[in-house]
């Protein structure tokens, strides 16, 4: 072998080489200074960013507190039942993620991507509940694929719970989730998406009380969400209980005592005005919806042309028809347009403002004092008596019993009922009031609106001889079982007596003998009670329509009314009774008025 | 073909324990990163680091000539191969790049590194002007140009710029004139923007876009990134200390234990365990690339050149792609990532250079 093939001149390859590898050298030295930028410089900023990779806080719902009725008795619990959340941000393809979680969970993906659209504006990492009140069987198929799910959590959660169903449901109210748009509107306020907050009744009007503090928890997780540990944990204080001032067995009874007819009772302590019972039909079961997902349920019940949801005693406008014949007869005397000895003769009918208006007792009920005229409810003797006052001082007496304006009752969306005046017609309807019209006011017509509640509450006033009150439902609220503590119901504000305690007497003679007398309110007399009450019905529609269907010979049914209290001497109860087409308050309304004074009377000897 | 005892005498005993303790500091990471899985990776690991000694020891004992005058042949070999593992291996993560023999799997596209160092130092090894001519340019072109084109098809991107990185090292030895670099600046400029809008997968396109802003995708293909950096900068000076590490033993760090076991590394033994690595690697790298000064012959620093040259491409490209300065392409750490194939690749390529440099005098 040549010299040359055994040592050659590598030279040149070599320097190339040598000057690759110093290139390599710098890189190198380069990547060390990048390193160092990386983990020393924003050490801070990774190391921060990694505790929150493993780290997850997570909300600990509260229960809510309790309803409990005046003696204790549960009326909205909670139980146990899990939900299931969708956290977009561990989602990786929509689409697919979409179809196996609906497939999953048996929830049509058009709902599903509703749902997480509706809460578009979280944050991604933040939970989108997507099914609610499950039980633990219902999320066991989920638990076990949960490596397949890693966007999907279960959670348990305590849910509401009305263990009687639909009883004292108005009063209650319902929950529903916080909508987007609350939560937007409150963003300084500490308001969770997907919590569920009452939307109506008690629920809703002591919110604040119900409702506890949630807590959190945080714990370590993995990349795929399984949890390896907590760091720390707050526990969720429950919310304080609400005491009513419902009785839940005459609540029961009085439901029952309906029959399934539409309308309204309301039973309340007069010297209090504390709510013994507040029933709105037809009615509800809030547990049927108890979910975040407006239900086809609860759609149909919005929808029902019945408003089983609507709180009539509240929210119902009715005329008071008869009823408004206490509210003439107190003004009068009050006012003095009339004394109890002031005789009226009834004939049946009677010509005035140049119109004939008949009584509803055709062949007249002949000489009539106040007190009679109330026994009887004598159209005659109210139209004479609105034609002397005029329909000022009617609304003027109106408005000192209470009409006309919301009761102040707990409970939200109260209607403020509508008493005519001149002044109210020019302003609302811009022509001047005709005396006409005040005689169709005078026996409880025309444009009068009154809740049930006004009338109950109106009763609570004749009955204390003046005394108003304010009808209420919180007895007390506090920690679970302190019943009583900080009840501010009973103060009601301390009013001057809008009349003379024996003007009241007189009406109240008149409701006596109504009832007891074989008065048009004996359908609720119960021995031994002294039960004072007026019935009143109240024609659904104008009178040349109720006419023109009398003459085709079809029967016309009016609502039927009855309020009254007992016992005539310290009265303990009033009862207001409305059946929706119901025909007269003496034949409908007033027997199961008498029923509930007798029930009432009952439970009292208990 | 029997070993001298003066040969022996010859092997590089410090490099040989550079490479073992590089080896080990890979054992006890990726330990610490998948003991919580099965498989018992570690103990896998350290089998096939005692294949791969043995390997090298074959290695050693043929004189790297012969390797060369064979050269020709293991590359019409590693061709059919990579051929036949196109059509027929399985879709493994959306690549065709494994195929299976007996219990174990291998990547012929590593085979075909060493096939392509063997191939330059037999093409080049009586190539004596100071630089490359067009026929010789486009001769060792075509000839890189098949393997290449079947890797890219599989696809494996990762592994194809590695041949591109060999290719190029080799034309840098043989002496580039300014004219032909901005020939393939401008053929490089060509190919990337037609590659770019024909060639590359999505997935390899979001790679590249996800490099100029990994928060653009968190959870697709800058999640890997975005958790590797944090599991880098929240180790710190002195590291979360070992088995310790949140981002590792938690599992937000993806192929822990493979491509990004450097991020482990970062995390749990901090900047300070990534110096000692990386110097580790210097020195390694460095007695490579500075044998050639022992190479007896032209063939010989080809050898020696493309093989350090192959493991300091790997090294830089992994530690860069962990920490977001270059797309995530799969490319292994050498000696410290799990897996036969790639630590068997290094192991011969450190093995020829070993070879060659034990050799240096000829004709013993």
């Amino acid at each position: 072998m040549p010299e040359e093939r055994i040592y050659e001149d590598l030279s040149l390859v070599r320097r190339r080489a040598n000057t690759v590898f110093w290139i390599f050298a710098a890189l190198a030295f380069l990547v060390v200074a990048y390193y160092w930028k990386v983990q020393i410089l924003e050490h801070k900023k990774y190391a921060g960013l990694a505790e929150a990779n493993r780290t997850r806080a997570r909300v600990l719902a509260a229960p809510r507190g309790l309803i409990r009725d005046r003696n204790g008795e549960i009326l909205a619990d909670n139980k146990a039942s899990f939900k299931v959340s969708l956290v977009r941000e561990n989602v990786k393809d929509p689409d697919a993620s979409f179809a196996a979680v609906s497939r999953l969970l048996g929830i049509d993906e058009p709902t599903l991507r509703g749902r997480v659209d509706l809460h578009k504006d979280l944050q991604l990492f933040e939970p989108i509940v997507i099914a609610d009140g499950l039980s633990a069987v219902d999320v066991a198929p989920v638990e076990s694929r949960r490596l397949e799910f890693p966007e999907l959590v279960v959670e348990s959660e305590p849910q509401r719970f009305y263990p009687e169903g639909v009883l004292a449901a108005h009063a209650l109210g319902y929950l529903q989730e916080r909508t987007p748009e609350e939560i937007r509107a409150q963003p300084d306020r500490k308001v969770r998406a997907g919590e569920m907050v009452g939307k109506t009744g008690v629920e809703r009007e002591y919110e604040d009380i119900l409702r506890g503090e949630d807590g959190s928890i945080i714990e370590v997780v993995d990349s795929l969400g399984r949890v390896r540990g907590e760091r720390a944990r707050q526990f969720p204080v429950q919310g304080r209980d609400v005491v009513l001032t419902i009785d839940r067995r005459l609540q029961g009874r009085i439901e029952e005592a309906l029959e399934g007819r539409e309308g309204v009772v309301v039973v309340l302590d007069p010297r209090s005005g504390e709510i013994l019972a507040l029933a709105s039909s037809p009615t509800f079961d809030p547990n049927r919806f108890i979910t975040r997902f407006t239900p086809t349920e609860w759609l149909q019940l919005m929808n029902d042309p019945q408003s089983p949801l609507e709180n009539r005693a509240v929210r119902g406008l009715y005329a008071p028809g008869s009823i408004f014949k206490l509210v003439m007869s107190v003004g009068g005397l009050g006012f003095g347009y009339i004394s109890e000895g002031t005789s009226v003769y009834c004939s049946g009918s009677i010509q005035i403002y140049g119109a004939v208006r008949h009584c509803w007792f055709e062949p007249g009920h002949g000489a009539m004092d106040l007190i009679n005229a109330i026994k009887n409810s004598c159209n005659i003797y109210f139209y004479q008596l609105g034609r002397r006052m005029g329909i000022d001082m009617i609304a003027l007496a109106a408005g000192r019993l209470g009409l006309g304006r919301k009761t102040g009752v707990d409970l939200g969306g109260e209607k403020d009922g509508l008493v005519p005046s001149s002044e109210w017609k020019m302003k609302a309807l811009k022509t001047a009031w005709y005396p006409g019209e005040t005689i169709s006011v005078a026996i409880g017509q025309g444009q009068l609106q009154v809740t049930p509640l006004q009338i109950a509450s109106m009763t609570a006033m004749i009955a204390g001889r003046g005394k108003g009150i304010r009808p209420h439902l919180l007895k007390g609220a506090g920690p679970a079982g302190a019943a009583g503590a900080g009840a501010d119901g009973s103060a009601s504000p301390a009013a001057p007596a809008p009349f003379k305690a024996a003007t009241f007497e007189s009406v109240i003679a008149g409701m006596w003998r109504s009832v007891n007398d074989g008065g048009t309110g004996q359908g609720a007399r119960v021995a031994d009670f002294d039960v004072c009450g007026k019935t009143g019905s109240t024609q659904t529609m104008s009178r040349e329509a109720a006419e023109r269907l009398t003459r085709a010979g079809r029967e016309i049914k009016t609502h039927s009314w009855f309020t009254g209290f007992a016992p005539r001497t310290d009265p303990r109860i009033v009862v207001t009774v409305l059946v929706e087409f119901g025909g007269g308050g003496g034949a409908t309304a007033a027997p199961v008025a008498g029923r509930i004074f007798e029930l009432f009377k009952e439970l009292e000897g208990t | 073909m029997m070993i001298d005892r003066r040969l022996i005498k010859e092997i590089d005993g410090v490099l040989l324990g550079l490479i073992l303790l590089q080896s080990l500091v890979g054992v006890f990471f990726i330990y610490s990163s998948a003991h919580f899985l099965p498989g018992h990776f570690h103990v896998r690991q350290l089998i096939w680091i005692g294949i791969s000694l043995i390997v090298l020891a074959l290695v050693l004992v043929v004189d790297y000539k012969f390797f060369v005058s064979l050269s020709v042949y293991l590359y019409g070999l590693v061709v059919a191969v990579l051929a036949v593992t196109l059509v027929f291996a399985r879709l493994v993560a959306g690549t065709r790049s494994w195929i299976t023999l007996g219990l174990m799997q291998l990547q012929p596209s590593e085979l075909a590194k060493i096939a392509m160092i063997l191939v330059f130092a037999w093409l080049f090894a009586e190539y004596k002007s100071a630089y490359l001519t067009t026929q010789h340019t486009l001769l060792a072109l075509s000839i890189a140009a098949v393997p290449l084109l079947l890797i890219i098809l599989q696809p494996d991107l990762g592994t194809a710029m590695i041949f591109l990185a060999i290719i190029g090292g080799a034309f840098i030895l043989a002496g580039l004139k300014k004219k032909t670099i901005i020939l393939f600046l401008l053929a490089a400029l060509v190919v990337g923007i037609g590659g770019w809008n024909l060639g590359l997968k999505d997935y390899q396109k979001r790679r590249v876009t996800t490099l100029i802003n990994p928060l653009h995708d968190p959870r697709g293909s800058g999640y890997q990134v975005t958790q590797s950096k944090i599991a880098i900068g929240s180790g710190g000076l002195a590291g979360k200390g070992f088995m310790k590490g949140s981002q590792s033993q938690l599992r937000f760090l993806p192929a822990r234990h493979t491509d990004f076991i450097f991020s482990v590394i970062g995390e749990e033994a901090g900047f300070l365990g990534v110096l000692v690595v990386i110097v580790l690697y210097f020195s390694l790298l460095a007695r490579m690339f500075l044998s050639v000064a022992k190479a007896r012959d032209r063939a010989g620093v080809y050898i020696i050149f493309t093989a350090s040259l192959l493991l300091a491409f790997q090294f830089l490209v992994n530690v860069l792609m962990i920490i977001g300065l270059f797309p995530v392409v799969g490319i292994t750490l050498p000696f410290l990532s799990y897996g036969g194939s790639s630590l068997l690749t290094s192991y011969v390529a450190c093995g020829l250079v070993m070879n060659v440099k034990m050799r240096r005098f000829a004709n013993v």
